[in-house]
Formats: C-alpha cells, structure tokens, sequence
C-alpha cells in the first residue's frame, strides 16, 4: 500500500484590513490547516498606512493582526501551523516587533517571526530614476514628474521569493509589506513541494486555487449573488481552505461547523472577481491562465478545481505608487412630500448658486439621488413621481484642498432655513475625506531585491 | 427576458477599471449569453457609465463570461465620488439588461 498523497491545507484567514478575525481563529482551532494565509492590503490601504507610518515609527501596518494573534496564536504555537500574512503593510518591522511583544505577554516562546521587505522603494525613486527606470503611468503614459512631490508612498507588488526563504529559515510566522495576494499562498506551497520557479504549469494551477480563496468570505457564500437566499449561516460564515495536491489542483472546502457554503456557483463567482484577461492573469510569480479551469463538487462543501496552467512571469513588477489628490466635499440632505423631487432640485440649484457666490473651486461634481439612482448614474433617469414621500440628494466634488472641500457642506447648511420647506438630514458636518490617487508603474523586476530578517521570541 | 434570468455575476475593481463577471446557470443559458452580449451591445447598456472600451472574454469550463470596462469608475476606487466606487454592484446593472432573442 502507497502512502496517501501529500496536501497542503491552506486556510484564507483574512481578506482586507479591517476583516472578521474569527473566522480565521475557527480555522486555526478547527480547520486542520498547515498554514493561515491573511491577506490585509489593497491600494488605498498602503496609503493610510504610509500616512500612519509618518506620524510615528511605531505605526504602518495593519493592526488587526494582533487581533487575530491575540485569538489565535496559543493554537497556531500548539499545532505548528504556519502563518503568512501582508499585515506588514507600510512597516512590517514594526508589525514584527508588535507580533514579538504579545506572543510574550501571552507567554509563548520558541517562535520565530519572519519580514519580508524589500517591496518599499519609496527611498529610492530618485536614483532609480537617475538609473533609466522611467515610472510613467501605466494608464496614461504621462511622467511621474508630473505628482512626484506629492507621492505617500510606493510599495511593489513583490512575489513569493522571500516567503519562501523565510519558510526555508524556519519561520513560523512570515511578515511581509506589499507582496502579491497570491504570493502569501504560492511561497508555501513552493516551499512545501519545492516546485522549480519555472514550473509554470503548477505555480499557474496554485495561482488560480489562490486567487479562489484570496477573498476569503467571498467563496464561501459571502456576497454571493447566485443562490444569496438560500446560503445558510452569513453571520457565521466560515472561510475557505484549499487542500493543495502536488500537481496544484487542489480541493476548495472551508472550516467545518461554520455557516456558508462551498459549491461551484459560489467558487464560479470568485474565480471571475477583479480579473482582467483570463488567459493573462498577471502576478509577480506566473502568469496564470483561467481558461480552462473546471470545478466539480464532490461532497457537501467540497469543490475540486482543475485545469489552471501558467506561462513565465513578466519581466517587470507593478509598483503602485499613492499621491495627495486634493479633497471630497459633499452634503447629503433629504426632501419630502408634497413635491418632493421639485423640491430637491431647487436645493440643489440653491446648492451651487450659493457655492458659486463662494468662489467654490472643484474639478469635477456628481449628484446622486441615494435610493434611487447612486449606483447606476444618468442609465437611471432622475426621480420624475410628483407624489414620492421623499427624495435624497448627494452632492460631491473633487476639491483641490480642504477649505474648498469644506464650503461644500458650509454652503448646504443656509438650506435648513433659507430653502424650500420639508428638508431634514443635512446633520453635523462630515469628516473631511483627503483623496489619494494611485500611480501604477512598471519596474524591472532585477531592481527589487527581497530580504528576510528573523525575530526570535 | 433578461440577462438575470440566465446568470449571476460578480463586479470588482482595478483602478479604473471595472470588471464584471457573469456566471451562466447552465449550458444553454452560457450559449445565449456569448450570441447576445456582444461587446457593443454590453458598451451600448452601461453607456455613460464606462467612459473607455468593453472587453469580453470567455472561460467555458466555468460557463463564464468576463466583461473588461475601462474608465468605468470615476477615476478609480480611491477617487471616485460614486457611491459605489468599488463598482461592486455594476453586475447587477447587467444582469438588468434585456434580451432581444430567446434562450
């Protein structure tokens, strides 16, 4: 008799800053998994980090895992069980040391914490720059130049090179800054079957089992449009686990005794979620193809996903660059019955007669009428039923800097007795929101050198 | 008939570009819905919404078609004065359209 395969359990722990944490400590006490694999970044992300990291050299990361640590790390230390996460975001020094510091307050030891940098190439601009590396937008075409005073931060997208020589180092939890979602996945796996780096086939397979559970909720029946009524459990929702085989197929499943549900509609929908081409799928690591994937349930909760392959990776990395791009005005006020929607289009225009007295100064403006037409814009004509009970209405603009953005709620308040009668709802004056925009970029990918540094607990 | 009687689908971001992805319910459904939804008549739907191009795709093993929409939010996630900045419901606008043919 044969010994039965190896598979790697990877368990998706989180999926943005700010994410449930229990599901991940479910995982951890119940899921049989070999590695947790927490995902914290998206783009606006590492430009508040980046914000928090220069008020204080303690801060820039993402604080919730030591949230998730705080629940989860006795039964991560008591089971060997790996942990990989992005949580380091704009400081995963800082985020180690955190890590180190509440692994002793619970009284653990013997644990070995691992960062990954080398994805922070804000100090170096200016000399890659000088070194041929051009940054214009990737989008656009125009130079950096152009925004480069008011840059916040620029992290690359980096692969999975450092988690696995991290792993290799015996790391029992790998910090990293700005490393691909599917990095926090494919380093394990790599360093578990020690795939070749060329192994495009398996690293393209591992890549789409990656990007089907990256998103933790959102393959177990969370936000699931499919059957969303029949999805038994949200509050309780449970997240996924792939049980990895050699080859990079893999079977999707997700904690036992927690809500939701594996089955190929809910894994269908996560495998088309913020995708581009298919048969392109770019990452640091792969490219990975799509096509020809198949998924085939083979118990309750239990989808085999086949037929992912790959191509070499591209010669160059995607460095998302953040910049200050100004601030949101906006006032919010409802009107009501009888007339109501002749009644919000007169606030309105009493809105931006008054803004202009002010020399209000914007870049663009947009009105929403909240309940009726926010989502879809001008494809939903404007309100016309003289006889609505009510009428909301949201004016934003793009305002260069914060006075400006602040006249737009100033502006809204003479409404309350200076308009037409029947408003409510203007409130107290909003938090100001400072716009950062992001520049991607290309580097070549011999510019960005990985490190990894141990912290020993 | 309507596209939300043949599949559900699933939107996100990349920038400023949105992506939407339709799942068909079975085989015929996935049929119909690569004859009807051409790449004009899914640009000609969301209209001003999408201020660049509409690009199709296909992934058959999963009966899914991914529809790429470029300038399609305002500027982007992190810009974008739409309340959906994300675009995370703009599936359900194509799951609204109607279809001139039968299944």
């Amino acid at each position: 008799m044969t010994a039965p395969a190896k598979t790697v359990r990877l368990g998706a722990g989180m999926a943005f800053w700010g994410d449930r944490v229990q599901p991940a400590i479910d995982m951890v006490e119940r899921g049989d998994i070999d590695y947790l694999c927490c995902d914290h970044l998206a783009e606006l992300t590492m430009s508040i980090l980046a914000k928090q990291r220069a008020r204080g050299g303690d801060r820039g990361y993402t604080r919730d895992i030591l949230d998730l640590l705080r629940g989860a790390l006795p039964g991560i230390v008591a089971k060997g069980i790996k942990v990989v996460t992005n949580s380091g975001g704009a400081n995963p020094r800082a985020a180690a040391a955190a890590v180190a510091d509440l692994a002793k307050e619970l009284g653990l030891s013997g644990l070995r914490i691992a960062v990954v940098t080398g994805d922070d190439i804000e100090a170096d601009i200016d000399d890659l720059m000088e070194r041929g590396v051009s940054f214009e937008n990737l989008d656009t075409g125009r130079p950096l130049a152009e925004v480069r005073e008011r840059l916040t931060h620029a992290a690359v997208y980096t692969g999975c090179e450092g988690i696995v020589e991290a792993l290799g180092q015996g790391a029992q939890i790998v910090i990293c800054g700005r490393v691909t979602d599917i990095a926090l996945y494919l380093g394990p796996l790599i360093h578990e079957f020690g795939w070749a780096r060329d192994d495009w086939d398996r690293l393209g397979m591992a890549t789409v089992v990656a990007h089907a559970i990256e998103c933790g909720g959102q393959a177990t029946g969370g936000l699931y449009d499919g059957d969303w009524a029949g999805v038994a459990g949200l509050e309780d929702l449970g997240y996924p686990i792939a049980e990895v085989a050699e080859d990079g197929t893999a079977v999707l499943t997700k904690t036992p005794g927690t809500g939701g549900r594996v089955d190929v509609g809910t894994v269908s929908e996560q495998l088309v979620y913020e995708i581009l081409d298919p048969a392109r799928y770019l990452t640091a690591d792969v490219t990975a193809d799509f096509t020809q994937v198949r998924l085939e349930e083979i118990g309750p909760d239990r989808v085999r996903i086949t037929g992912g392959t790959g191509g070499p990776a591209p010669a160059t990395l995607k460095v998302n660059m953040g910049y200050r791009a100004g601030f949101v005005g906006e006032a919010q006020f409802t009107y009501t019955w009888p007339r109501a929607v002749e009644k919000a289009r007169r606030g309105l225009e009493f809105l931006r007669r008054r803004l202009a007295a002010a020399d209000f100064r914007y870049s663009e403006d947009l009105v929403e009428y909240p309940g009726h037409s926010s989502m879809w814009g001008d494809r939903v004509p404007p309100p016309d039923d003289p006889d609505l009970p009510e009428v909301v209405v949201r004016y934003a603009a793009r305002c260069p800097d914060a006075d400006e953005a602040r006249k737009v709620f100033t502006e809204s308040v003479p409404l309350y007795n200076n308009g037409p009668a029947g408003i409510a709802g203007i409130g107290t004056r909003p938090p100001l929101k400072e716009l950062y925009a992001i520049w991607p970029a290309l580097i070549p990918r011999e510019h960005v050198v990985q490190s990894v540094e141990i912290v020993e607990v | 008939m309507r596209v939300v009687d043949l599949a559900h689908g699933r939107s996100g971001d990349k920038g400023d570009i949105c992506n939407v992805g339709l799942v068909a319910w079975d085989d015929d459904g996935y049929r119909t819905l690569c004859r009807e939804l051409t790449e004009e008549r899914v640009a000609a739907h969301f209209g001003s919404l999408v201020r660049g191009s509409v690009t199709r795709y296909e992934l058959p093993g999963i009966r899914a078609l991914n529809f790429v929409l470029t300038g399609a939010l305002d500027g982007g996630g992190t810009l974008s004065l739409r309340s959906d900045h994300l675009g995370k419901v703009m599936y359900a606008w194509l799951l609204r359209m109607e279809l001139a043919g039968g299944a």
